[in-house]
């Protein structure tokens, strides 16, 4: 094609695209209250748009979010969240009681608790849940979520324990690996005259001490490789362990060694391997979800076809045709199947947003997935009653590359992030509020979440200065900054239009408060990933992070495990920081810790926060019991379709009342 | 002909090993994997799937893994969709496309014939510009933007037709998705048409079909037209193959099950059997319409004939 013709088939694209935007945006204009039609479908049916296709029916096999929402529908665990708050509620355990510094947890199940092929569900399928999740042949992508049980990080590495062939003992961790922390009530001897649990009148009958309850209690053992090469690397860097395990075996870890136990049929105790407050609220996260032993072990990886798969949540499966739909139905064998208020949830796997916010309009969706609405429609959308907004337990930043120069310099780095006026971000987008820490803003009650450095453009030319890139205000008042290495820094972003504005954004700022202009570069999103881990990039790099749990941990978690978070940066201190509050059993002072931690993190300034987003999605006014909690995770059973105007919803449900 | 049939099928295993062999080089070379995400995996777990999907393998052990599963037509399990064959995959989404697909060119055909013929035997008459302007326009709004546009006037603003989404064969929400999927084809046929009609009716045989006085009507049908069609239907090889493999476009903007959208969102997934599945049935495709096109030249051009 010649570059004319080219040229003028890009000219009318360009013509007709914007004919199509304005005219687009005189239809969402008006001054209804609601957006498009809000007749209430005829059946009690809930149809839902819930963004990507999933990429398994199995529990532990995705952590998307569209996955995590249909496995609420379909599975249960343990505990399950809140519909506002997504703190754990009782599900397949009726009560629990946790032991005197959180390290061992006891959940009573309720006995009403069936498949939906009608077969009870005990202690036992816990166990195997457990043990299957956490496998290695397994490869759950999630499997380190459970790595607070005891023996389950050795576990899924396939690693092993050394024993010795005569007296079947085992080497001690405490005996070779330095610093190790004393161990928890959970692997301290069991001993009466300090009671592990404190006394509770409804419990008459402590639980039972069983032999594998002694051997969760007995001290920690010493775990290796199981590559034989990683694991004579370790034995002979340390000379007291190479003259100990000679003459030893070593024994694979294997599913039977981790910390769950069926104490007895409705009794599932936890061992952690240390004390985590935390624990109880991770629990309702999917990995920990039933899947039935039965069916799995029969079909293998087609367990969750529709013509084979056993669930245990509020509804079951009915059809399932990848990228056009799935039905789910009320199942009548789950145990409080009576509070199910709907016949059938449709969840429609769409993302193409204008599709989505046409369906909605003529009235096919009741409501919509978080982050649904468009851009150029949030002017009009916000205005209306069924627009839900409210915080999301996400953040956007940025990373930066901190193993080379210029960025290697903290000095650098936290000029450019004063140099970013966050709040003018935020108003421009409308639906984002400025962040300057690390944690989502208002999402964690009773965090002391500590505040970063504001906007000052003077105090980042000053810091640019001390690091020896003096910046000069020219006649016109712009400034510049001629000794910085502009060619040594880009802007690295997954092509997006709402990307391409963050960077655009970004780079105007930097230009216009520092005189430096960044270059942009937009990468495919598995390359950007790429480029991102192994530190391909140069300058700074978008983040975007959502909660997988409610606690502040789960994003002050992405700079623990050292080296590999994008930027480079890693420090021992910080770890032993979270360490340390991880292991702190008062909530108030736990969160205090995290909060110390996280102004260590700002201020090593490997990142530069920009916003907490909004969840940004439509429902209905006739859909009751769904609220914009911050995860974007609803228990479907208490949601329903109210067909009396008077009680339906005029504004977003508020999260903190009933 | 039942030997230049053969012959041609013999020449097609080669091409389609060459064209997978080259996609799955590609692959390998793109950056990524299917479980990368915004927060990197640990190691260890990282480890594990490697090896559960054999990515720890030697490269050369891999590439003949995937060439002995294309010879055997069994294409393997998706890594993206856990559980899911690519055989199930293509089986689901390609009856979606086709139909989609399929009454899109028949629609396209009907027009942009007759829209052609009547330009070309108008010539240079009002009824061959506004024609010719009609397909100009078809060419140039592509589906992306027309797509849109047939949803708000007949989704949106008239509530006539449903705005996206499969609901079986037939139904209504085949309408639109069929309308912007056409409207590309009947521009190039009508354009196709108009040509070789034009060229046709000034030749020797049509001017000796009128001389020895034939109807004009006998000309155009029986003579004309089946001269003037054959670059339409050497067109009509790819574009049907094009077709009937999904147009990510259409699919996307309805929301339809297609194949086209399977085959982005593998190669964007990293999904390595899904996309090497979908290139070999495409690559299959294409050549199996080709193969038909030239069998159908030697049915319609006396000039052609095989040995």
């Amino acid at each position: 094609m010649s570059s004319g013709k080219f040229k003028q088939i890009v000219g009318l694209v360009v013509l007709a695209s914007l004919a199509l935007s304005t005219y687009s945006c005189a239809i969402v204009k008006g001054d209804e209250e609601f957006f498009g039609s809000t007749t209430p479908p005829k059946q009690n049916i809930f149809r839902y748009v819930n963004g990507d296709e999933p990429q398994s029916l199995d529990p532990v096999m995705s952590s998307g979010q569209p996955e995590a929402r249909l496995y609420m529908a379909l599975y249960q665990g343990l505990v399950e969240y809140n519909p506002k708050t997504l703190a754990p509620e009782p599900a397949l355990a009726e009560r629990w009681h946790i032991n005197n510094d959180s390290s061992e947890f006891t959940f009573h199940l309720r006995r009403n608790a069936r498949w939906s092929n009608g077969d009870p569900i005990d202690a036992n399928d816990f166990v195997y849940s457990f043990r299957r999740a956490l496998a290695k042949e397994t490869a759950s992508p999630n499997a380190h979520m459970a790595a607070y049980l005891k023996y389950a990080g050795a576990y899924t590495a396939g690693d092993v324990f050394v024993r010795d062939p005569q007296s079947g003992q085992f080497l001690l961790a405490r005996d070779f690996v330095d610093n190790l922390p004393t161990d928890p009530l959970s692997g301290a001897p069991v001993d009466a005259a300090k009671p592990e649990y404190l006394p509770d009148p409804n419990e008459p009958k402590a639980d039972p001490d069983t032999a594998f309850h002694q051997q969760m209690h007995a001290p920690l053992r010493l775990t290796l490789p199981g590559d034989e090469k990683k694991r004579a690397k370790r034995i002979d860097a340390n000379p007291k362990l190479k003259a100990a395990v000679a003459g030893k075996e070593f024994v694979p870890v294997k599913g039977e060694d981790i910390g769950v136990e069926a104490v007895d049929q409705y009794t599932v105790r936890l061992s952690l391997v240390q004390q985590a407050p935390f624990f109880l609220g991770l629990l309702a996260y999917q990995v920990f979800r039933l899947v039935p032993r039965k069916v799995v072990e029969q079909y293998g990886n087609a367990w969750t076809r529709p013509e084979h798969i056993v669930t245990c949540g509020p509804f079951k499966l009915k059809t399932w045709i990848p990228y056009d739909k799935i039905v789910l139905e009320r199942d009548p064998m789950y145990w409080d199947a009576a509070a199910v208020k709907l016949d059938e949830i449709y969840f429609y796997p769409i993302t193409e947003n204008h599709t989505v916010m046409n369906m909605y309009k003529v009235g096919e969706l009741d409501a919509v997935y978080n982050h649904a609405v468009p851009n150029p429609w949030l002017h009009v959308m916000r205005s209306k009653k069924d627009y839900m907004d409210a915080a999301e337990a996400a953040i956007d930043y940025l990373i930066m590359n901190t193993t080379k120069p210029p960025l290697d310099n903290v000095k650098v780095r936290k000029a450019f992030n004063l140099a970013i006026d966050k709040q003018a971000w935020a108003e421009w987008r409308r639906i984002v509020k400025p962040l300057t820490a690390f944690t989502p803003g208002g999402i964690f009650a009773g965090y002391p979440q500590p505040q970063g450095s504001t906007f000052d453009p003077g105090k980042a030319r000053q810091l640019l200065g001390e690091a020896g890139y003096p910046v000069t205000q020219n006649a016109d008042g712009s400034f510049s900054c001629p000794k910085f290495p502009v060619d040594q820094v880009e802007f690295f972003y997954n092509a997006q239009s709402a990307n391409k504005a963050v960077a655009e954004w970004m780079q105007a700022q930097w230009k216009q408060n520092l005189g430096i202009t960044v270059g942009l570069r937009a990468m495919e999103w598995k390359t950007f990933l790429e480029s991102r881990e192994n530190l391909e990039y140069k300058g700074f790099a978008r983040g975007a992070f959502g909660a997988d749990y409610m606690d502040p941990f789960t994003f002050l978690s992405i700079f623990y495990t050292g080296g590999d978070n994008g930027t480079g940066w890693e420090d021992p201190k910080y770890i032993a920081m979270l360490d340390e509050a991880n292991r702190t059993l008062d909530h108030n002072k736990r969160y205090e810790l995290l909060a110390k931690a996280e102004a260590y993190l700002l201020d090593a300034q490997p990142i530069i926060p920009i916003a907490t987003p909004s969840v940004n999605f439509v429902k209905k006014p006739y859909v009751k019991g769904m609220y914009p909690n911050p995860a974007s995770l609803y228990p479907w059973k208490y949601i329903y379709i109210e067909r009396d105007q008077a009680k339906w919803d005029y504004s977003t449900p508020k999260l903190d009342t009933e | 002909m039942l030997r230049f049939i053969v012959r041609r099928l013999l020449v097609t295993i080669p091409t389609i090993l060459v064209v997978i062999s080259l996609t799955w080089v590609l692959i390998k070379l793109a950056p990524g994997n299917f479980y990368s995400g915004e927060k990197r995996l640990p190691p260890a777990i990282e480890k594990n799937i490697r090896e559960k999907y054999g990515l720890d393998k030697p490269w050369l052990q891999q590439y003949g893994k995937t060439m002995w599963s294309i010879l055997r037509l069994d294409f393997g399990t998706s890594l993206r969709y856990e559980g899911q064959s690519v055989n199930s995959i293509i089986k689901n989404s390609l009856p979606v496309s086709a139909a989609i697909g399929l009454l899109a060119y028949l629609l396209a055909l009907i027009v942009g014939v007759t829209a052609g013929s009547i330009a070309a035997l108008k010539h240079n008459t009002r009824w061959d510009y506004g024609s010719m302007a009609l397909a100009m326009l078809g060419i140039s709004v592509p589906n992306f933007v027309l797509g849109p546009i047939l949803v708000l006037i007949f989704s949106l603003t008239l509530y006539w037709l449903p705005p996206s989404r499969w609901a079986g064969f037939p139904s209504r929400n085949l309408i639109l998705p069929v309308l912007t999927l056409s409207a590309l084809q009947m521009a190039y046929i009508a354009r196709l048409t108009r040509a070789g009609m034009l060229e046709v009716l000034r030749s020797d045989y049509i001017r000796t079909a009128r001389a020895k006085g034939l109807s004009e009507r006998d000309v155009v049908l029986k003579h004309a037209l089946r001269g003037g069609l054959m670059p339409v239907i050497s067109y009509t090889g790819p574009a049907l193959a094009f077709l009937l493999t999904g147009t990510v476009v259409v699919e996307k903007i309805f929301a339809l099950p297609g194949l086209g959208n399977y085959f982005i969102q593998a190669s964007l997934n990293r999904d390595e059997p899904l996309i090497i599945g979908i290139v070999a049935f495409i690559a299959m495709t294409l050549l199996l319409m080709n193969l038909l096109v030239d069998i159908a030249y030697a049915y319609l051009d006396p000039r052609v004939r095989y040995q």
